[in-house]
């Protein structure tokens, strides 16, 4: 049965990577493949306005058997091709799966990249085990500030191009505690490609995903719709700030959201 | 179980199967000129009929011969080698297929019935999983030939807000004003029982647009 409310642990950890056009989605993965390539096998599904444009900048980039990379189309409808109706997502990872398990290894992880959509967009739980939600220094400092499902409630906060930081005005340090502040203590991680640190933390951070997954701890947390958020006792879980890592699943045990 | 109802949800776009990924093949049209740019916003009305006309008629033909097939106690899966003779284009057929799947996968979950008549989660042609539906769910033959000549339409018209400068309200009157080419095309078929019977109506037109669209890199809609 295509009971996806109760997946078998033994298929891959499938890993949402969503946020606005132009954040470094594509990049994002493109650096995670190139840190984990050695250790895990690895595949993308990717959901671009025009059909391929990720996939071929992917393929391009040459992180990847080109065939691991599959490209889905949204009709125009990123969104929706991420939360109302994940069929065609849905088909294209699991015979993702299915064609490299038939080459005998099968795949540890599946990352999959969303349209560049809007500050709204996250996945549905059908579709994915854990997501990360990506934002720029150069979109704005306040970005972080202005709040919505993905950057409250993802799993992970990733604010991208750190490098950038000094060419656009932005104070990272405050843009990551404004981040961790709508989060209620979830993760946040400053990222640059060109930062070795901040690339280990990430890839500590899918290993620790998959570690979860497979030991059949990790329960995937719907950030849900945009609504008005609040704890009541919100003080407990202001632990963790800063590490970056490790304890997104532990937090979705405090805090279901239930939609 | 109300037919009635199933038919309203299986016309719905909000069914999650996948649907908002099609266009009926009017990307690929306006890609090649269909509507001037939309400087001939009327092409899209037009386009959406001569499909009832040609293409739709072997969908619709396939889907009422699949129900009759459940009906009677035969294999439905019968039909599809006299659908697929009649549907020469393979990029034709397999988003058939895909679409197909789409169907197939919901209805394991919410009329699992179906999979007393069809192999789960499989490339099955779409008006073949919409027929044997139909049959579980008690639509009758004019029913599902309706259901597949209206979502034929109302995808062409709906891809069309995407993909020109179309009012709404304007593309929801060409849909309106298709309603007798709609129905015309569920009489013609409503009444077939034998997969022999499919009507042979190809739309040369369409089969090629499908053929390039298949291999252009820049799409938004998959079929």
């Amino acid at each position: 049965m295509a009971e996806t409310a109760a997946p078998p642990a033994t298929r891959a950890l499938r890993l949402g990577v969503a946020g606005p056009v132009g954040t470094g989605k594509s990049s994002l993965i493109a650096t995670l493949c190139r840190a984990l390539a050695d250790e895990l096998e690895l595949g993308v599904v990717t959901n671009d306005i025009y059909t391929d444009e990720d996939a071929r900048f992917l393929r391009s980039e040459g992180v990847l058997d080109p065939d691991r990379i599959r490209a889905v189309e949204t009709g125009a409808c990123p969104h929706t091709a991420i939360r109302d109706d994940v069929t065609p997502n849905l088909i294209a990872v699991e015979t993702l799966e299915a064609d490299v398990a038939a080459g005998g290894a099968p795949l540890d992880v599946v990352l999959v990249e969303s349209g560049g959509d809007n500050l709204t967009a996250t996945f549905s739980p059908a579709l994915v085990d854990a997501q990360l939600f990506v934002l720029d220094v150069a979109g704005g400092g306040d970005v972080a500030r202005k709040g919505g499902p993905g950057i409250a409630r993802a799993d992970l906060l990733v604010v991208n191009k750190t490098d950038l930081a000094p060419y656009v005005g932005v104070d990272v340090e405050r843009m990551v505690a404004d981040a961790e502040a709508a989060r209620d203590g979830r993760p946040v991680l400053a990222l640059s490609r060109t930062a070795p640190d901040a690339v280990a933390r990430l890839a500590e951070w899918v290993r620790t995903q998959l570690g979860a997954h497979r030991a059949g701890t990790h329960t995937p947390v719907d950030p849900g719709p945009m609504a008005p958020h609040s704890h009541a006792d919100g003080t407990d879980h202001g632990h963790g700030h800063g590490h970056g890592h490790g304890h997104g699943h532990d937090e979705a045990h405090e805090h279901p959201h239930a939609h | 179980m109300s037919a009635e109802l199933v038919a309203l949800m299986l016309a719905d776009a909000r069914l999650p199967t996948g649907s908002h990924t099609q266009s009926a093949g009017l990307e690929a049209a306006v890609r090649d000129g269909l509507a001037d740019d939309g400087r001939r916003l009327a092409d899209v009305a037009r386009y959406a009929r001569d499909r009832l006309r040609t293409v739709v008629r072997v969908e619709a033909g396939a889907a009422v011969v699949a129900r009759h097939l459940v009906l009677t106690g035969r294999d439905p899966l019968e039909v599809v080698v006299h659908w697929a003779a009649r549907t020469p284009s393979p990029a034709l057929r397999e988003i058939a297929g895909r679409t197909g799947r789409g169907y197939l996968r919901l209805a394991e979950r919410v009329w699992p019935a179906v999979l007393r008549h069809l192999p789960r989660d499989t490339e099955t042609p779409r008006p073949v999983v919409l027929g044997v539906i139909g049959a579980v769910c008690g639509l009758d033959a004019a029913q599902v030939a309706r259901l597949t000549a209206y979502d034929d339409a109302q995808s062409v018209v709906a891809a069309s807000l995407k993909l020109l400068p179309v009012d709404p309200a304007a593309a929801t009157g060409w849909l309106v004003d298709l309603h007798p080419d709609i129905e015309a095309c569920a009489t013609a078929v409503a009444g077939l029982t034998e997969p022999g019977d499919v009507p042979a109506c190809g739309a040369p037109v369409v089969e090629l647009l499908a053929e390039r669209h298949a291999v252009e890199r820049m799409r938004l809609f998959h079929g």
